[in-house]
């Protein structure tokens, strides 16, 4: 289904990106094969000046694609309403197989695009651009990655045919249905929110020790918890925070949080834990290349900045993700 | 640190904002054209917005199932009878039959929509009347011989001037006369602009329809829950009949609503890439002064990431100012102007058109959508000049 503004949007920010993308893949070619950080040629001039220009154009990408990743959840909750039996974006994100891909790919992809802007901030930190190879690489294995999402979300909206039966949200995160279209199901409400609370205790703990004193173990530690964090904290908000959000026990739904209906809460919660997890993750990964010429010590404020927005964010995250339970629990319900 | 990072982000914007106001005759004109192109996606994600806002609202109250039958792939005349095999189907409300039908009224040349109810049979049959701005509905044909209901529009072509009777022709050219016991008011006039209502028997008599046939049959589910149920056991019942449920007929609008709006949105990217293509060219275009300038700013000290994160600002700046007036504009439009430009393209091209007030909702989610059509291809447009111009060298304008 081509022809509805929502994907005509899509296409055409994703071929942005491509576009974008492709030029700055050109660059990484050229820097590859001829960056030679002693000389003065000409040639070595131009790369200099081409490196702002491929920074620019992921900078400008990463802009777009957290655009698209919105624009993608919106136009899947405008297709439900011509989809019958979908009632909200999960429905039609489910209504073919490349629905939930698509939209994991360009989650992670948001990460991948970030890792690599700071991979950039760092590298011009110092003069001597230590990291300009392993830059460069990078950005030539993004292009594979930017490909998959703009090819897995054509064939999604190529696939959305009106009128198509799907299981609607209700029954896709239902708690008394069996069955393969049941994403979350299994997990008990008790247990999860045990983990839940558990995780946040554990990263703000670690987080805490971290800026009393810095250690290698622990900072891989706190990257790999923040991971498993965010997995974690995306089921608990599907199966314990939305039906909380929307007042309705059964709904369960990650998406219908980002409606006007409900004060367009999601984006604060996900604006929160998105950014923390980025941070949280990202600290240890600059950790990686500290032993470069003239890095250390920028690398080193960049850790410690890291892990405190991190922790911040967390909070925040904490705050709003327990916001509608504590307020259930203590005036019992809406109103 | 964060201090200095600040007054250094707010010299860039300062520099940004003068450097458009020197510029100003081109920041000018791309922001006219950019807001234009604004304007036009805007209207028309509007007007479709409000209209299948609107077809919501209406279908709210249309009956949870309608039957017809169908012969040949062509809609035609129902039995009557076929209600009464329904009768088995737990949760089914009642069955209210309907003859409705268009009548071309050769003197005035109007298309004129004729519906013959039974309001008394109806479940919300008594809230009828509250549509009307005089009179009442037609009642059961032994006390409403010959009384209808029109619309305002029909008022108006006919040309009454006070009385309240005409005449209409029957199939064979004899003439069937109406009294006029009420009007529609102009609040509905999206549905009753070109309405005719009347009850069965007369739009049987008026059409030549056989005795025990209908257009089609109402059917009024009590429990929302059973409406698919019902209707898929009304279709095993009756294999001929083409069951249609209200939700399926409002997605079908919607699909009709998006469709037409992706069409608009497709002769507009015409429009988008025109102007893209103004934007990269008036980006591109360095007058020798602006060459001087970037490279009087560098021997100042200032980085190529500086100068870049200008010309980004300038970007900003100017979508922001066009994104504002553009929809603004659009609002405009739509509202106080009833969208002229798009309306005969969104809306069908009827003789007796509605006068029809749309009020569009903006939800953040489209204002994003407007953004992602037009901001972003302008963003990427200029990022490429944008980089040009930054990295003129210090020493080239100068030393010439």
């Amino acid at each position: 289904m081509f022809l509805n503004p929502w994907s005509l949007a899509l296409t055409l920010c994703g071929l942005v990106v491509l576009l974008l993308g492709a030029v700055a893949g050109k660059t990484a070619v050229r820097v590859l094969r001829f960056w030679e950080p002693g000389s003065d040629s000409n040639q070595q001039i131009r790369l200099e000046n081409e490196i702002w220009l491929s920074s620019t154009l992921v900078a400008y990408g990463l802009g777009f694609q957290i655009v698209t990743l919105i624009l993608f959840v919106l136009a899947a909750d405008e297709f439900c309403q011509v989809i019958v039996g979908a009632m909200c974006a999960t429905g039609a994100l489910l209504a073919n197989p490349f629905g939930m891909p698509a939209l994991l790919v360009k989650l992670f992809g948001v990460f991948f695009y970030g890792f690599w802007i700071l991979l950039h901030q760092l590298d011009i930190r110092s003069e001597h651009y230590p990291l300009v190879r392993i830059k460069y690489l990078a950005l030539l294995l993004l292009l594979p990655l930017l490909v998959l999402d703009v090819t897995l979300q054509t064939l999604y909206i190529a696939g959305i045919k009106p009128d198509i039966i799907t299981s609607c949200c209700a029954v896709v995160f239902g708690e008394n249905t069996g069955g393969s279209t049941n994403l979350i199901a299994g997990y008990s409400q008790q247990g999860l929110l045990l983990a839940f609370i558990g995780a946040i205790a554990g990263l703000l703990l670690a987080g805490w020790e971290l800026l009393l004193r810095w250690r290698l173990w622990l900072a891989g530690l706190y990257a790999a918890g923040w991971l498993w964090f965010l997995v974690l904290s995306l089921v608990v908000i599907t199966t314990v925070v939305s039906s909380y959000v929307y007042a309705m026990p059964y709904h369960k739904c990650p998406f219908c949080l980002l409606k006007p209906e409900y004060h367009y809460f999601g984006f604060g919660l996900y604006g929160a834990l998105i950014p923390a997890t980025f941070f949280g993750a990202s600290a240890a990964i600059a950790g990686l290349v500290r032993g470069r010429e003239g890095l250390g010590g920028v690398v080193d404020g960049y850790q410690r900045l890291a892990v405190k927005l991190s922790l911040v964010l967390l909070v925040v995250f904490s705050g709003l993700s327990f916001y509608h339970y504590l307020k259930y629990l203590i005036s019992g319900g809406e109103g | 640190m964060a201090r200095h990072n600040l007054e250094k982000q707010l010299s860039i914007l300062d520099f940004a904002l003068s450097s458009l106001w020197r510029h100003r005759m081109k920041s000018l004109s791309v922001l006219l054209v950019f807001a234009a192109v604004i304007f036009l996606l805007a209207s028309f994600q509007m007007v479709t917005q409000a209209l299948s806002d609107k077809a919501k609202q209406v279908l709210a109250h249309t009956p949870e199932i309608t039957l017809q039958k169908m012969s040949a792939g062509r809609q035609e005349s129902i039995p009557l009878a076929y209600g009464e095999q329904l009768a088995g189907i737990f949760g089914i409300r009642r069955v209210v039959p309907r003859i409705w039908g268009y009548y071309f009224d050769e003197v005035r040349l109007a298309n004129y929509t004729v519906m013959g109810l039974e309001v008394n049979e109806m479940p919300e049959g008594g809230r009828l009347g509250a549509t009307l701005a005089k009179g009442v509905m037609p009642g059961p044909a032994d006390e409403a011989q010959g009384r209808v209901v029109v619309g305002q529009s029909i008022k108006k072509t006919m040309d009454l001037a006070g009385r309240t009777t005409f005449s209409l022709f029957r199939p064979d050219l004899s003439l069937k006369p109406f009294e006029i016991s009420g009007e529609f008011s102009p609040d509905t006039d999206i549905l009753t602009n070109d309405l005719i209502v009347m009850n069965v028997a007369d739009a049987r008599d008026l059409f030549g329809i056989p005795a025990g046939l209908v257009t089609d049959l109402c059917v009024y589910v009590a429990n929302p829950k059973e409406i698919e149920t019902i209707a898929k056991k009304i279709s095993e019942a009756l294999p001929s009949v083409r069951v249609l449920t209200r939700s399926q007929i409002q997605k079908t609008y919607q699909v009709v609503f998006g469709w037409r709006s992706g069409f608009g949105s497709i002769c507009l990217l015409a429009a988008l890439a025109a102007f893209v293509i103004l934007a990269w060219d008036k980006a591109s275009g360095l007058s020798p002064e602006e060459r001087r300038e970037i490279a009087i700013l560098k021997v100042l000290g200032w980085e190529t990431s500086d100068i870049l994160a200008v010309r980004s600002r300038e970007s900003v700046i100017v979508s922001g100012l066009a994104c504002i007036v553009g929809m603004t504009a659009a609002y405009i439009h739509v509202v106080y102007f009833d969208a002229a430009l798009f309306r005969p393209v969104l809306m069908g091209w009827s003789v007796l058109r509605p006068d029809l007030h749309l009020l569009p909702r903006l939800a953040a989610g489209d204002i994003l959508l407007i953004l992602a059509f037009t901001v972003i291809p302008y963003l990427a447009a200029t990022v490429i000049p944008a980089w040009r111009s930054a990295t003129v060298p210090a020493d080239s304008a100068l030393g010439g």
